[in-house]
């Protein structure tokens, strides 16, 4: 008796050893980086970088796994019901913040809340432009603006989904100068791109970066930006907010997340990997060859931007409301 | 045309120093690895290698992913005709007539038609992609969602040519297909449709585990439930290779399978996927004898494997002369330009001579890389036909486990799998076809997206598919087709189908 009560001291004292040895050098195993969108994407094209520079900071491999289904859904449920012991992280957009509220709306039992993770760092945050085909006739935001006045409902735009992205770019610039435009959902943000390219919508809201090329061919225009600053590649084109139309604030962000409950000294220490990361010139080049420019925010600073962000895109989600067809 | 030759040249000159063409040899391998497993398909083997490729200049990595992709083709046929099983969603098609050849000893014939006639796609689609991408890509770009739709319905009627049997059956089996491809997020509205709170249907019911489970598993299951096992098949050399006659019904159904998956490959969306399909369909529809269709016809081989090799080519013009991401390849292989700072775009011919005329060069190298490959692994493959069926089988099984889990790490795909290979089982008991099932699960999702988005650009007016010229004439040609099929019940003649019917009731005709 005496003996069992013994082992069941020493065996307790172990697993508490255990766990608090593997805090303090945390990490002993490989880290999995999960990216809930497919490859080439912006998740994964960020998550790649972001694993090359962690795992020579963190000196331990660190994985990017494409959990991809349901509009990143799958994924970001992955993480969130996974072990908060800092090896299973994940690289989110800003459609985690959207993904519950549509839940939401429909009424039906959410895959997985904001709550249910603690964000460790933003990485970057581009706002959206809107750009119109070159022979358009809108030369300015402005001339769209008033023309979509007009004409509420005619002008159309494609987007990457239902509640994607580039839709809720859309809809918080429909709120904010109230107007009304024409939605023509495609599947991602490649095929919403070859639709205005191809002349079958009038409008999309696209990250800077993909639509650069086609922008310096002459093929699109772009009329301003959502950003809180102007684009640094393009200097030219305003933001909404310097229009006026201060409530149009969108960015396509990726942060890297862990499951709510990490230990707080691991949280520490990846926030700690993750100003490294960024300033690791490997990273930095990374980033430059996608020309998405490196916005840093960790702790207070993130949580703030992200429950901005959040707050706007639930309000967003709310005023799109069901989709119902006519 | 001097100066295409000059840069064709430069092309050359790049696809052929040592480095480049390592990388094209090494995707044009792993894309006959990919193809031959069965479950994993191109857009799974080029996103799971495009990690790799980051450490690559941009030149390397395009070439090798696209070596991955045609590659891929190639080796789609091998399990299709061995085994029935589909490698991926293009070689479906395969799998009827392929499959039949196999059983009549054949199998070797059918591996070198397919393996010949991708060659031929691939290198001919090439020259059309070098000589005609800017003003095609243009074109292409000009198929919006109203365009799509009509493309989507010409693509319903080729079910009429799927099956041998009864039309009522095949119909049957085309709506069970489309009810499927109901499955998942409406694209339109966010809803989850019969998704039953498992997140991971939110994408809908995979082609890849339906076309596996239908044709490979009930294959696997129906031959273990015969009292007697099948006898082994053991092909000798002589039997490898074609005869004249097959050659001679190869021909032609090469040629017209690589100008029709060319120009539906160029379309932007999926619509490569259908190519294999509507050149089963053309086969049919033109053969002297189409009752042989299902039983072994060569050019039911020859087509689909022709058409789905020169889809690929015909995907890469809006890619490479207006740098779209056209479809979900293109997608992935603009991501890996973009990796290394090339900035895809309507210059890129121009900005980046080396990479597109290497890319174009690393093609022709390609299919003949890929020919020199897979001509000598046809008797390697037909080997496998040796391995008896107690151990052959439970092989294969795992390796169908395996390349299903491994697209997507989803465990519910393999259930997908399994349930369908239940199905197919006992469809096939039942003397139903699977293939329409298969045609019903790729059409349904895209032609509901493309009739909604439709309406959605003309605020419901459905004058939309009237208004656009190019998706009237092909909506025209629809109804043309389904009025001339009505023509045998005017001239009191019987069709093929009719005729095949009463020959096995025995009747006269």
């Amino acid at each position: 008796m005496r003996r069992a009560r013994v082992l069941v001291g020493v065996v307790a004292l172990a697993v508490v050893a255990g766990i608090a040895g593997a805090q303090e050098s945390y990490p002993t195993r490989p880290i999995t980086l999960v990216a809930p969108f497919p490859p080439g994407g912006v998740a994964d094209l960020t998550a790649r970088p972001v694993a090359a520079s962690l795992e020579k900071i963190l000196k331990t491999p660190v994985g990017v796994v494409n959990k991809t289904g349901a509009a990143g859904a799958v994924g970001m449920q992955y993480v969130a019901t996974s072990r908060p012991d800092g090896y299973t992280l994940l690289l989110a957009l800003s459609s985690i913040s959207i993904i519950p509220e549509a839940d939401k709306i429909f009424g039906r039992p959410p895959a997985f809340t904001i709550e249910q993770f603690a964000p460790i760092a933003l990485v970057s945050a581009d706002p959206t432009v809107l750009v119109v085909r070159a022979e358009s006739p809108w030369k300015t935001a402005r001339e769209f603006i008033e023309d979509a006045q007009k004409r509420p409902g005619q002008i159309s735009y494609s987007s990457s989904g239902v509640y994607g992205t580039l839709h809720m770019a859309m809809a918080l610039l429909e709120h904010a100068a109230n107007v009304k435009l024409r939605h023509v959902p495609y599947a991602g943000a490649g095929p919403a791109l070859t639709a205005i390219l191809g002349g079958h919508v009038d409008a999309l809201a696209s990250g800077p970066a993909v639509v650069l090329p086609h922008l310096k061919a002459g093929k699109l225009r772009a009329l301003a930006g959502w950003g809180e600053a102007r684009v640094a590649s393009l200097p030219d084109v305003p933001t909404f907010k310097e229009l006026g139309y201060p409530d149009a604030e969108f960015y396509i962000w990726a942060g890297v997340f862990a499951g709510k409950g990490t230990p707080e000294p691991i949280l520490t220490r990846l926030r700690d990997a993750m100003r490294q990361v960024v300033a690791d010139p490997d990273f930095k080049g990374a980033m430059d060859k996608l020309e998405t420019p490196i916005v840093f925010k960790q702790g207070e600073e993130f949580q703030r931007f992200f429950d901005a962000d959040a707050r706007r895109l639930a309000a967003g989600v709310r005023r799109v409301g069901r989709i119902e067809t006519k | 045309m001097t100066e295409t030759v000059h840069n064709l040249l430069l092309g050359f000159s790049v696809a052929l120093s040592p480095p480049v063409l390592l990388y094209a040899f090494v995707g044009c391998v792993v894309g006959t690895i990919v193809g031959v497993l069965p479950g994993v398909g191109p857009l799974a083997g080029i996103s799971l290698l495009l990690p790799a490729t980051f450490g690559l200049d941009a030149t390397k990595a395009i070439v090798m992913l696209a070596g991955i992709y045609y590659g891929a083709m190639y080796g789609g046929s091998t399990t299709s005709i061995l085994m029935r099983i589909p490698g991926e969603a293009a070689s479906v098609m395969t799998c009827i007539d392929g499959y039949a050849m196999a059983r009549k000893g054949r199998a070797g014939a059918a591996l070198a038609i397919a393996a010949v006639g991708s060659y031929v796609a691939g290198t001919v689609s090439v020259v059309a992609l070098m000589f005609l991408a800017p003003p095609l890509a243009s074109f292409a770009l000009r198929f919006g969602p109203p365009e799509y739709f009509a493309l989507l319905i010409l693509g319903l009627l080729v079910l009429a040519y799927m099956s041998s049997g009864s039309m009522v059956k095949a119909l049957a089996m085309a709506t069970l297909g489309l009810l499927l491809g109901m499955i998942g997020i409406d694209q339109m509205t966010g809803y989850f449709r019969f998704a039953y709170g498992v997140v991971e249907l939110g994408d809908g019911i995979g082609v890849v585990p339906v076309a596996v489970g239908l044709f490979g598993l009930s294959e696997i299951l129906a031959t273990a439930g015969q009292e007697t096992p099948p006898a082994v098949i053991k092909p000798t050399l002589r039997e490898l290779l074609p005869s004249r006659q097959e050659w001679k019904d190869a021909n032609w159904p090469i040629w017209r399978g690589t100008v029709l998956g060319f120009l539906i490959g160029i379309i932007p969306g999926s619509a490569h996927i259908i190519s294999s399909f509507v050149s089963y369909a053309v086969e049919r529809r033109l053969a002297r004898r189409p009752e042989e269709f299902g039983q072994g016809a060569v050019a039911g081989v020859a087509g689909p494997e022709s058409a789905n090799n020169s889809a690929t080519s015909g995907a890469f013009v809006p890619m490479l002369a207006l740098g779209v991401p056209s479809g979900p390849i293109p997608a992935v292989m603009l991501a890996a330009m973009m990796v290394h700072g090339v900035s895809p775009g309507p210059l890129l011919i121009k900005q980046q001579p080396e990479l597109f005329w290497g890319f174009i060069a690393s093609m022709y190298v390609g299919n003949v890389v890929l020919l020199i490959l897979n001509l000598p692994l046809v008797g390697v493959f037909v080997n496998l036909l040796r391995v008896p069926y107690p151990l052959l089988y439970p092989g294969i099984l795992v390796f169908c486990i395996l390349g299903v889990y491994a697209v997507n790490s989803s465990v519910v795909d393999v259930w997908i799998m399994l349930v369908m290979g239940l199905v197919g089982y006992l469809l096939r008991k039942l003397e139903f076809e699977p293939a329409p099932i298969v045609l019903g699960v790729i059409l349904a999702p895209m032609i509901e997206m493309a009739l909604r988005q439709s309406l959605a650009m003309s605020d419901g007016q459905y004058a939309i598919f009237l208004t656009r010229p190019i998706a009237t004439t092909l909506l025209a040609v629809g109804v043309l087709l389904v009025l001339l099929s009505f023509k045998s019940l005017i001239t009191h003649g019987f069709d093929w189908r009719e005729r095949m019917a009463m020959a096995e009731k025995g009747d006269e005709l």
